[in-house]
């Protein structure tokens, strides 16, 4: 664990699992799910897929192969028209009150007439919770990522990547069990969005979260990632899983320098590569 | 440097052209053969800004046992602030309610537009049998006038949130009634008050019009007289007035938007 040298405000529980063999329990499984958009376009076919427990899972794939209805499925936001979603339910969560799930669109969701701490506190305006450990908790997250000093400033006063870093806060001030990121920084140049990956996997190593990372992005996929799984063309299924061995404390401008990097780099374009070929549609689920 | 690109400021350029006007609106009409040519230049139809200045003197100095201008300008200023106010809070809540609930809107939008369209001046003689020629019947034209204004304003407010942000929210644990109060609610305002100035000049008109109908005291009723006495110095004496009330308010409302939408205001100007 990422020890941060400030302390975690009340409501950061120790995860009783953490470092054991249940930690890498499967928290959600796709089980054959498959959902079509109104209009016929088919978007998954027969998607099968374990995410694990307390770890970060990348989906990248072809464009229009999914991902992100993937993702829209597992937060309840669409219903899958074939297939199953199962849940399992994480020991302590409920014990420690964790929000079960949350998520960071691609788009930007700030509201511009909150302050950067209100956008930060929005879940606790309407979810109960004691207004002293309420501002702790921002307080912490704003000093996590270095935004301490724009607490009061509004959405428009902040740069593209101070509004993307507050917009993950938000989603992770409830601290959710389940976190799912939607191209979160796509929108950034590399140099931000390197810069941001620190900060984002430090928050996540620190709340031990199910995080689910949607990413065209091979880069940011083996930076952030446990476990990378490519998709198929549309309708899109798992085409192969990778692991990726960097462990949970990870220094991600040093590990972007290193032969291991450039390798699964290159393991992970080729197959993306190979689903990008026209006509392709190669599934085997093979883990690598 | 070419003739094009000499640039005169905005405030001699203003100036000239209010000195432009008011010269020509002086001194053409004293052409005879103009006159002649046109009611439109007849001095005794459109005045003079000297003649329409000696009235607002007397207007406003209570001489000649000429009543003053407050006894009627503050009637006409309190109906139209009443009515624009309710008009403003009932359009915005209706607004923020269809644009919450689907179905409903759906349902009433047909009866809404019908309303709408329909004109509402004709109703003053109904609000004239129920009211009775009091502010009340004043304040109600100016409701009817600015409510719909300001709810289609809010309605569209209400259904312009990106789904992405009430989806956020929803995750975030938002009931629907939360989705309404934090997320619906201030778009709902931006476009009320974006709808201000427009609910101001038009609530004021409307109050004007009913006092023109009711013959209650007011600004209205001074046009009435005017009207009847062919008085078209008074007349414009009193729409001089009424516009310079309707540029106060306004300049009022963008004041307000300016400080409780600073967010907005600033990041559109920001991009």
């Amino acid at each position: 664990m990422v020890d941060l040298g400030r302390g975690a405000p009340q409501g950061v529980q120790p995860d009783p699992i953490a470092g054991t063999a249940e930690a890498v329990r499967n928290a959600i499984v796709l089980d054959g799910v498959s959902f079509s958009y109104p209009g016929g376009v088919r978007a998954l076919g027969q998607l099968t897929l374990s995410i694990a427990s307390n770890r970060v899972t990348g989906i990248a794939g072809p464009s229009g192969c999914g991902k992100s209805t993937m993702l829209y499925l597992l937060a309840g936001l669409y219903r899958p028209e074939g297939g199953k979603i199962l849940w399992q339910t994480e020991p302590g969560a409920s014990a420690s009150g964790r929000h079960p799930l949350a998520m960071v669109f691609q788009k930007d969701t700030l509201l511009p007439w909150l302050t950067v701490s209100e956008n930060v506190g929005f879940s606790f305006t309407f979810n109960r919770i004691d207004q002293a450990e309420a501002k702790s908790r921002v307080d912490w997250l704003l000093e996590m990522v270095g935004l301490s000093e724009f607490a009061k400033a509004y959405p428009y006063q902040l740069s593209g990547g101070m509004r993307r870093r507050v917009a993950f806060l938000t989603a992770v001030a409830p601290f959710p069990s389940v976190l799912l990121l939607d191209e979160p920084f796509s929108s950034l140049d590399e140099p931000t969005r390197v810069a941001i990956h620190q900060d984002v996997l430090t928050i996540i190593r620190e709340m031990r979260m199910t995080v689910v990372l949607v990413t065209h992005d091979l880069g940011e996929a083996i930076s952030l990632c446990d476990e990378v799984a490519i998709l198929t063309r549309r309708p899109g299924s798992v085409a192969s899983r990778y692991e990726i061995p960097f462990g949970a404390e990870r220094n991600i401008l040093d590990l972007r320098q290193g032969r291991l990097f450039l390798e699964l780099y290159g393991q992970l374009w080729r197959e993306l590569s190979r689903q990008l070929e026209p006509g392709s549609k190669r599934s085997g689920a093979r883990d690598r | 440097m070419t003739a094009a690109n000499i640039r005169l400021p905005i405030p001699l350029v203003q100036a000239l052209l209010v000195v432009s006007v008011l010269a020509a609106w002086e001194f053409v009409p004293q052409i005879e053969w103009m006159s002649a040519f046109s009611p439109v230049f007849d001095p005794f139809f459109v005045s003079s800004p000297s003649r329409i200045a000696q009235t607002l003197a007397l207007l406003l100095s209570g001489e000649r046992e000429t009543p003053l201008l407050w006894s009627f300008a503050f009637p006409t200023l309190l109906a139209a602030l009443i009515g624009t106010a309710l008009g403003m809070t009932t359009g915005a809540a209706m607004g923020l309610l269809l644009s919450n609930v689907e179905w409903l809107s759906v349902a009433l939008r047909p009866f809404i537009i019908a309303v709408n369209a329909a004109p509402r001046i004709a109703l003053i003689p109904i609000l004239v049998i129920i009211l009775g020629p009091t502010l009340g019947a004043a304040v109600m034209t100016a409701v009817l006038v600015v409510f719909f204004i300001v709810f289609f304003n809010a309605y569209e407010g209400g259904t312009s949130v990106p789904l992405h942000v009430l989806h956020n929210a929803q995750l975030l644990g938002a009931s629907r009634w939360n989705l309404m109060r934090h997320v619906r609610l201030p778009y709902v305002l931006v476009w009320t008050l974006a709808s201000l100035p427009n609910a101001l000049s038009f609530g004021l008109v409307s109050v004007v019009t009913a006092e023109i109908f009711t013959g209650t005291l007011g600004f209205g009723r001074v046009l009435m007289v005017a009207m009847n006495s062919v008085n078209s110095s008074l007349t414009f004496a009193v729409v001089f007035v009424l516009s310079i009330m309707g540029v106060l308010l306004v300049v009022g409302a963008e004041v307000l938007k300016r400080r409780w939408l600073h967010w907005w205001v600033q990041g559109r100007a920001g991009g």
